[in-house]
């Protein structure tokens, strides 16, 4: 029947074929696809299921990592402070260390000699004094070689320095330095009672005090009562020894014209005594406090 | 007033300037405040100078006041003489040196006056138990010259004198013979050097210019003292050739120089009676018997200063020749050179 349909209808046959054909053949790929589509979701599916299962099993692992971790950190954070607060207490205690010693190099000056060394040398300084007053430093730069030699320094030029150390520097450096030391100390010392005298008793002198650069001879015109009129004593103080602060030679002499010679010559002895042991304004200050003791007698 | 004294008044209080007339009258202190006072110093400075004569002529100012203020107006303007050093010595193995100022002054002054009759001296204590002492010399049959006085500065119980340059030469060995027997030195000789910058010499003969000590109390360090050419400045667009060899100038003339400011002199004379040395075989000047004389001078208004930025500006060798760094040490600043 249907070839003949075939047969004598062509067109219509075939277009009645084929698209029959066609028809079939679209019912076959939709039931193909009905087959499919269900083992296709199902595959969908447990692709889909396994992926799950995969970031199940990512996710139980990270959170287990995770808190591995924490757990760690709590650890160590508990020993981590102890061992920080270690470091910083090392630190700290070697910087104090470093500003102890610096701090006792710095204090070595009141020893009266200290020193540092330089590229070349040392630098020594003698810091002067006297009677517990800390007074002038002085400076000698040295460079180590054969021979020894002063580079530069700070002492007076009336200091006989190069005397000293023609006779010590080469032979015997600690001696250098002791002689050197006691030449400055009794300069310092002479010059601070000279000073002292000048400003804290220019009531009881006068005119100025008559000094030269190494204050080792001094004269002036003094009385002993501030409210006396006239000035009725003169002193000269020798220093013929460089290396001390008080006086070798001294001479007082009463210039008034006072009838009692007997208790003026009392006087003039004492002061010459005076002079000889005490240092020069600490006299002063004791004629201040004789005076008073006279006030106090008087008011008494 | 005698004419000539009310003259040498007029002259010496017209050479101080308006600006510093205050200063130097105070300093004087022969006219106290009141009578500066009765002056009108706002006047035309002729008219001022006739009033301050005047005034003087009023309290008896006596030559000494004037040459007294002629020593004052001199420390002030110290620079415009030019000063030599002279040395004294004594015998070795003598007394300590027990200074007397008063009696160095009366010395001194006999010593002058019993070989000059007409002599004017006078003294100024300063500072540092130093004086000033000024002197005006005349002749046996002329007066003293006011107007050409020799200066002489003298800091006690040191051996060094500091004298501005007389005209008069002839007076020189007097001079030095009073200095050194009141003084109690033996011998008196002059050093070869010479300045306008009082204050320098005295820095140099006391040996006084260098006083930066290292000490455990000192903050700065050493190192991080510059030139004035300080390579650490890190600037990209700058780019710094030879930067060994500069680092190592800056290092010699630190060493060399110091960190200290230099002692102010003008000049450094070099008289030259060398033969002349050559590497070349012949020429005319290496075959001469007699030594070559010739007279080098270096000039500036710092010289030290100056000899000092040679090197780091890259104007000569670094070191520079002992001849010119000697100059502080040595306490010259005139050489002679001659052939060993």
């Amino acid at each position: 029947m249907e070839l003949a349909n075939a047969q004598s209808q062509d067109g219509e046959s075939k277009g009645g074929v084929l698209a029959h054909l066609e028809r079939l053949e679209i019912q076959l790929s939709k039931s193909h696809k009905k087959l499919e589509e269900p083992q296709r979701e199902q595959a969908v599916e447990s692709a889909l299921g396994t992926k799950i299962h995969k970031l199940r099993l990512l996710r139980d692992k990270l959170s287990a990592e995770l808190k591995q971790r924490q757990a760690r950190v709590k650890v160590s954070a508990a020993n981590v402070e102890p061992d920080q607060t270690l470091e910083i207490s090392e630190q700290e205690i070697l910087e104090r260390k470093q500003e102890n010693v610096k701090a006792i190099l710095q204090a070595y000056r009141f020893t009266g000699i200290s020193g540092k060394l330089t590229s070349r040398g040392v630098c020594v300084c003698i810091s002067t004094a006297f009677e517990g007053n800390l007074l002038d430093s002085y400076f000698v730069d040295l460079v180590i070689q054969k021979p020894l030699r002063i580079h530069h320094h700070s002492i007076p030029v009336f200091i006989p320095l190069e005397e000293i150390a023609a006779k010590y520097l080469q032979t015997n450096i600690q001696h250098f330095l002791f002689i050197l030391c006691e030449y400055l100390n009794a300069y310092s010392g002479r010059k601070y009672q000279a000073d002292r005298l000048q400003s804290d008793f220019a009531a009881c002198l006068a005119g100025p005090l008559q000094r030269n650069s190494l204050c080792n001879l001094l004269s002036f015109t003094y009385k002993v009562e501030p409210k006396d009129q006239s000035f009725p004593f003169c002193a000269r103080l020798l220093y013929k020894d460089l290396t001390t602060a008080l006086p070798t030679d001294v001479t007082v002499t009463y210039r008034g014209t006072d009838a009692s010679a007997t208790t003026w010559e009392e006087q003039r002895a004492a002061h010459e005594h005076m002079f000889f042991t005490k240092p020069l304004h600490q006299v002063f200050t004791s004629f201040a406090r004789k005076g008073e003791k006279l006030d106090m007698s008087l008011v008494s | 007033m005698d004419e000539t004294v009310a003259e040498f008044f007029r002259r010496t209080i017209l050479k101080i300037p308006i600006t510093e007339m205050m200063a130097v009258l105070k300093a004087w202190d022969f006219l106290s405040e009141n009578h500066l006072q009765t002056v009108n110093f706002r006047q035309r400075k002729e008219s001022l100078v006739q009033d301050l004569v005047l005034l003087c002529e009023e309290k008896r100012a006596s030559l000494n006041d004037a040459a007294l203020l002629d020593i004052i107006y001199t420390q002030f303007h110290r620079h415009q003489k030019v000063w030599d050093v002279f040395q004294m010595s004594r015998r070795p193995g003598e007394d300590i040196d027990l200074f007397d100022m008063e009696q160095f002054k009366s010395s001194f002054k006999k010593i002058l006056q019993r070989a000059l009759k007409n002599v004017t001296v006078s003294f100024r204590d300063t500072e540092e138990n130093a004086v000033w002492i000024r002197i005006a010399w005349g002749t046996q049959y002329r007066k003293p010259n006011q107007y050409k006085p020799v200066y002489v500065v003298y800091y006690s119980q040191t051996p060094y004198a500091f004298v501005a340059s007389s005209l008069l030469k002839s007076n020189l060995p007097l001079l030095g013979q009073a200095l050194t027997v009141a003084s109690k030195h033996h011998q008196i000789v002059k050093m070869d050097l010479r300045s306008r910058y009082l204050d320098s010499l005295k820095a140099i003969v006391f040996k006084q210019y260098n006083q930066t000590f290292e000490t455990h109390n000192s903050t700065t360090p050493l190192q991080e003292r510059s030139l004035g050419l300080d390579i650490n400045i890190v600037d990209s667009r700058i780019i710094h050739e030879n930067r060994v060899e500069k680092e190592r100038i800056q290092r010699v003339t630190q060493e060399i120089f110091g960190d200290y400011p230099q002692p102010r002199l003008e000049f450094a004379q070099y008289k030259l009676e060398t033969k002349f040395k050559s590497d070349l075989n012949g020429g005319i000047l290496a075959e001469r018997e007699e030594p070559l004389r010739c007279l080098v001078k270096f000039s500036s208004p710092h010289l030290l200063e100056a000899l000092k930025s040679l090197a780091p500006a890259g104007i000569a060798d670094a070191p520079l020749s002992p001849l010119l760094t000697c100059i502080p040490n040595k306490g010259m600043n005139y050489f002679k050179i001659r052939d060993k």
